[in-house]
């Protein structure tokens, strides 16, 4: 800036300046604009994709003239044999879904219970350096892949925990039910606690002031307030134990049983997807590729009904306190 | 080229690209009164109306406070001016504002250029997780078809237009993020005037910084009105009578009384002002 | 005055249900610590000292655990990861964008932003095999629109593969040519024609009518010589870059598919990555002047990068450990014989591998499941211990 005067060098250096044409940026903006809304159709492209697929072929399924099944029979008949080579197949559906409620409902009485708690305790009472310890623990387990928990099923679980206390097939309903409750069980606690923590801190000390112990301003106070977000943690864990896969494939053997008796193998909807994909003879409209759509399309009602409850409730309570 | 000629350039459909920056430092043969002109000016928050029935003319290249209780309505009256309501879905607002012959509330009126002519400063100091080069550097970047060298220089010019050049010219390619917030709210002031605007808006530059940075600040809004039409938001009734030649009282959404600075201070009109400078409410 | 009387409640007892509640909360929570010991301590024990060098650089070994190993399964995982984050990444990215940063203000456009936002919660609760069986329409055939891919037919819209005809001469060397219409299955040698022997120097093949014919004396020759009407056998050289449609059972598949599977993951932490910036920056872009975009990309992207980053990381290791969908889409692939040389062929992946060898009937394989699972645990450690350490950085850079 040396030489010249504060003045003249202000004055040469806003006049020379040519603007920038607003046209261009207009078309790149709406261009912009267009590709990010594509971005959002496309995930809706994805979940109209799922619905379609699975319902138009399973209605391959029920239009298969061999077969003679009607969506009633597939409901309600409890007996799945179709991969068994004697006798006539059945196509019940209900073995599979049992199975599935049969895994799922161990899973829910294990990470239920102690996920609340966690989630109460890292909310509500945990001093600092037990927080250090609790919450990378449950971090690292929501990390575990579900196939490692699996193999825990069948090599730990089963073994060394159920075969010494009663008479466990190899391949039960238990273990794989364990495996599962640990899998929900860091996302319970994550989301209850975020539930816990949205209270507002002005209905704690409200209830402090009155005299109130830390147990009865939690389970007063605290826990009824978060309870529409209680709820929804649990149904997502729900609907995550219901689409478990991984862990049942391994650890649940792979035969439909229509029973209540957690020692016995116990196949799922989704074990039974999996193994239909496994088998080599898998063929683009055979009657296997065709169950498989029927018995995903119900796994899908189940879990999408499930999640979809669950999300209205929680942005119900996200709306309330934000 | 007068002012008002510049701004109406602006409506012509075919604009010449490769016009001129407004020169608003050129010394104006007839300068305007009125920098800034409201009329029968009305703002909503959806179904709430926050502003009702305003009429001011701002003066050109003086510095205008806006005082008054929080909720009175001064800072949405100063985020229309420069159509920053635009972000929020519920604002609405009717009658004129008209700035020289441009009608800033005209829905074909361009954004863009309207808030390059004003620039605005905020009560927070927010600069870019950017150097301190490429802060000052964002809007004629975004603005201007400008060479590099030129570029430098308008940098330099500007912050030492905003009396911060001294203190970074070592650290030019370093964080922003690293100055204090009396700097950092200067920067800011650099900032907005190296996009070459006539009018600045500032909104209550100063409630985030301690009183040294205050001082250093309202001296350059002082120093700048040479230049600028300055409208300001403050709380501090000490702040408008230092740093301002009108000011202008707002209350529930109305002004109760607008005029000399000095006036509204140590004679005013109405009984609403006077309670409030002497400290009744607010 | 009135008096009322109460009795209070023992202050005593109430504490002491308070103690008890915290006790109890303890011992749950060391349950769930002890849970998370007991599992990884089992897993080392059965595994640790199948741990080795060997084991990192073999392949599988059918019937063989001893010396089988899982490299083809990592560089599998690793490039699945790669491929499945190319893909959702922009569109995961995009709609984060779209979801955060643009306010619709008319009506449609607000119903699609609303529907988005609650469709994108409910993607992530769907399960993965569910995405698998959608992978295997979509991908592997494609809504069975093309002709599906057979030994003998040549898929459709094949890029990158030279077909060649192989066969052996009298002399008994391999020699081969190329291959003048890949779909004339009744080729016959007729007439001489340039060929390159099997020490890949080129030569002209000599044909006979009769066996009888051939130049028994010269040994050259007849290694170069062939009976007419010989019928020699296809096969195809495939480039780096080889590509059909459908995509059929391949790792392109596998990790298009896997993308379906994370994209809901990485929307959701790009969301929470760009609420992460600061509002005030936003209005510092627009009030100079930046359109929206402007204010988006030269400003807010910037900022939430790091973000970004960390969610990808999170994202793709939620990929590595995925079993579900690659079992789905390319079946239960233990060892390939080239590797993965393009992305139309199959490799096995870590998850798939740990799955099988967990089910094998041999029980050498169960030690080698576990030393995998700790290989694959190793690798997500590593992966996460990135994600956080970009975390601390940015959260440190945006205060």
């Amino acid at each position: 800036m040396a030489g010249k005067s504060e003045r003249d060098f202000e004055q040469a250096l806003l006049r020379n300046y040519d603007l920038k044409s607003s046209a261009m940026g207009k078309v790149s903006e709406a261009l912009v604009m267009t590709l990010l809304v594509g971005c959002g159709v496309f995930s809706l492209a994805i979940t109209v994709g799922i619905i379609v697929l699975l319902f138009s072929q399973s209605i391959g399924f029920f239009n298969n003239a061999e077969l003679a099944i009607d969506p009633w029979t597939f409901l309600s008949d409890n007996r799945w044999s179709i991969g068994q080579t004697q006798g006539t197949p059945r196509y019940g559906i209900l073995p599979l879904v049992s199975g599935t409620f049969r895994i799922t409902g161990i899973a829910m009485l294990i990470s239920l219970p102690i996920g609340l708690i966690c989630a109460i305790y890292l909310s509500e009472y945990a001093s600092p350096r037990v927080r250090s310890v609790l919450k990378p623990t449950l971090e690292i387990l929501a990390g575990i892949p579900t196939v490692v928990l699996g193999f825990f099923a069948i090599k730990f679980i089963t073994p060394y925990l159920l075969q010494p206390v009663g008479e466990f097939k190899t391949f039960n309903a238990a273990s794989a039910g364990i495996a599962v409750g640990i899998l929900c069980l860091p996302l319970v606690t994550s989301l209850a606690e975020d539930a816990l923590r949205s209270v507002p801190n002005a209905l704690r000390e409200g209830a402090y002031g009155l005299g109130a112990t830390r147990l009865e301003v939690t389970l007063k106070v605290v826990v009824p307030a978060a309870l529409s977000g209680i709820i929804s943690a649990f149904l997502l864990a729900l609907s995550r134990a219901i689409g478990e896969t991984m862990v049942v494939a391994l650890a649940a053997g792979s035969t439909p049983t229509f029973t209540m008796d957690p020692r016995q193998p116990s196949q799922t909807m989704t074990g039974f997807i999996v193994e239909t994909f496994q088998s080599e003879s898998l063929e683009p409209d055979s009657i296997g590729y065709y169950s498989m759509y029927a018995v995903a399309a119900v796994l899908f009602v189940f879990t999408f009904t499930i999640t979809l409850i669950g999300q209205l409730i929680r942005m119900r309570y996200q709306e309330v306190y934000n | 080229m007068s002012w008002s000629q510049s701004v109406s350039d602006v409506n012509q459909p075919n604009r010449n690209v490769a016009q001129t920056a407004t020169p608003s430092n050129q010394k104006l043969e007839t300068p305007p009164e009125v920098a800034i002109a409201l009329n029968s000016f009305n703002a909503f928050y959806g179904e709430f109306q926050a502003i009702y029935d305003v009429n001011l003319n701002l003066p050109a290249k003086q510095v205008t406070a806006f005082i008054g209780p929080s909720g009175c309505g001064k800072s949405t009256l100063l985020k229309w001016i420069n159509r920053m309501n635009d972000i929020v879905p519920s604002a609405h607002a009717t009658g004129v504002i008209k700035v020289g012959d441009l009608q800033i509330l005209d829905r074909q009126t361009d954004v863009v250029d309207l808030r390059r002519r004003i620039g605005m400063v905020f009560q927070k100091p927010n600069p870019f997780p950017k150097s301190i080069f490429d802060n000052v550097a964002f809007g004629p970047r975004l603005h201007f078809q400008i060479a590099k060298q030129d570029l430098a220089d308008l940098v330099e010019w500007s912050l030492r237009k905003a009396a911060v050049w001294d203190e970074v010219k070592d650290r030019l390619n370093k964080s922003a993020l690293g100055l204090s917030g009396g700097q950092q709210q200067r920067l800011c002031i650099a900032r907005a005037i190296a996009s070459g605007p006539e009018i600045l808006l500032m909104d209550e530059p100063c409630s985030a910084l301690d009183p040294g940075s205050t001082s250093r600040v309202e001296d350059l809004i002082y120093e700048l009105r040479e230049q600028y039409t300055i409208v300001m938001v403050t709380h501090n009734m000490q702040q408008a009578s230092r740093c301002s030649d009108r000011t202008a009282f707002f209350f529930k959404g109305e002004v109760i009384e607008e005029g000399q600075t000095k006036q509204i201070f140590t004679n005013p009109q109405q009984q609403k002002t006077e309670d409030y400078v002497t400290g009744k409410f607010g | 005055m009135e008096k009322f009387y109460t009795t209070p409640r023992s202050e005593t007892n109430r504490k002491a249900k308070n103690r008890y509640f915290s006790t109890l909360c303890l011992l749950v929570c060391g349950l769930v610590v002890l849970t998370l010991i007991t599992l990884l301590t089992s897993i080392f024990i059965t595994g640790g000292s199948w741990l080795s060098w060997e084991f990192l650089f073999a392949g599988h070994l059918e019937d063989n655990p001893e010396e089988s190993g899982i490299w083809q399964a990592i560089i599998g995982s690793i490039a699945m990861c790669v491929l499945c984050a190319l893909c959702a990444l922009p569109i995961g990215i995009g709609t984060a964008i779209f979801l955060e940063e643009f306010q619709p203000r008319n009506k449609i456009l607000r119903a699609l932003h609303w529907l988005v936002q609650l469709n994108i919660n409910n993607l992530a609760g769907v399960p993965s095999i569910v995405y698998g069986i959608l992978g295997v329409t979509a991908f592997v055939y494609m809504f069975s629109y093309f002709p599906s891919i057979t030994p003998n037919d040549p898929p459709y819209c094949e890029v990158g593969a030279e077909y060649r005809y192989q066969l052996k001469t009298l002399g008994g060397d391999f020699v081969n040519f190329p291959c003048p219409d890949k779909n004339d299955k009744e080729f016959r040698i007729t007439e001489p024609l340039e060929a390159v022997n099997s020490q890949g120097s080129p030569f002209v093949l000599n044909v006979v009518d009769t066996r009888s014919q051939a130049p028994k004396n010269d040994p050259v020759l007849l290694k170069q010589t062939v009976v007419k009407g010989k019928r020699p056998s296809a096969y195809a050289v495939k480039s780096f870059f080889y590509f059909h449609l459908p995509f059929g059972k391949t790792v392109l598949s596998s990790g298009l598919t896997l993308g379906l599977v994370i994209l809901p993951i990485v929307i959701i932490a790009s969301q929470e990555a760009l609420r992460a910036v600061p509002a005030s920056l936003r209005e510092a872009a627009l009030g100079m002047g930046a359109t929206k975009w402007e204010a988006v990309r030269e400003v807010v992207l910037p900022a939430a990068t790091p973000g970004f980053m960390t969610g990808a990381i999170l994202a793709m290791s939620r990929a590595v450990g995925e079993a579900a969908p690659v079992l789905a889409v390319m079946g239960g692939v233990l060892v390939t014989t080239n590797g993965l040389t393009n992305l139309m062929a199959k490799t096995p992946v870590l998850p798939v591998t740990i799955y099988k060898w967990a089910g094998d009937e041999n029980v050498g394989f169960e030690h080698l499941a576990a030393a995998a699972i700790i290989v694959l645990l190793v690798l997500l450690l590593v992966m996460n211990s990135i994600a956080i350490l970009i975390r601390s950085r940015y959260e440190k850079m945006l205060g």
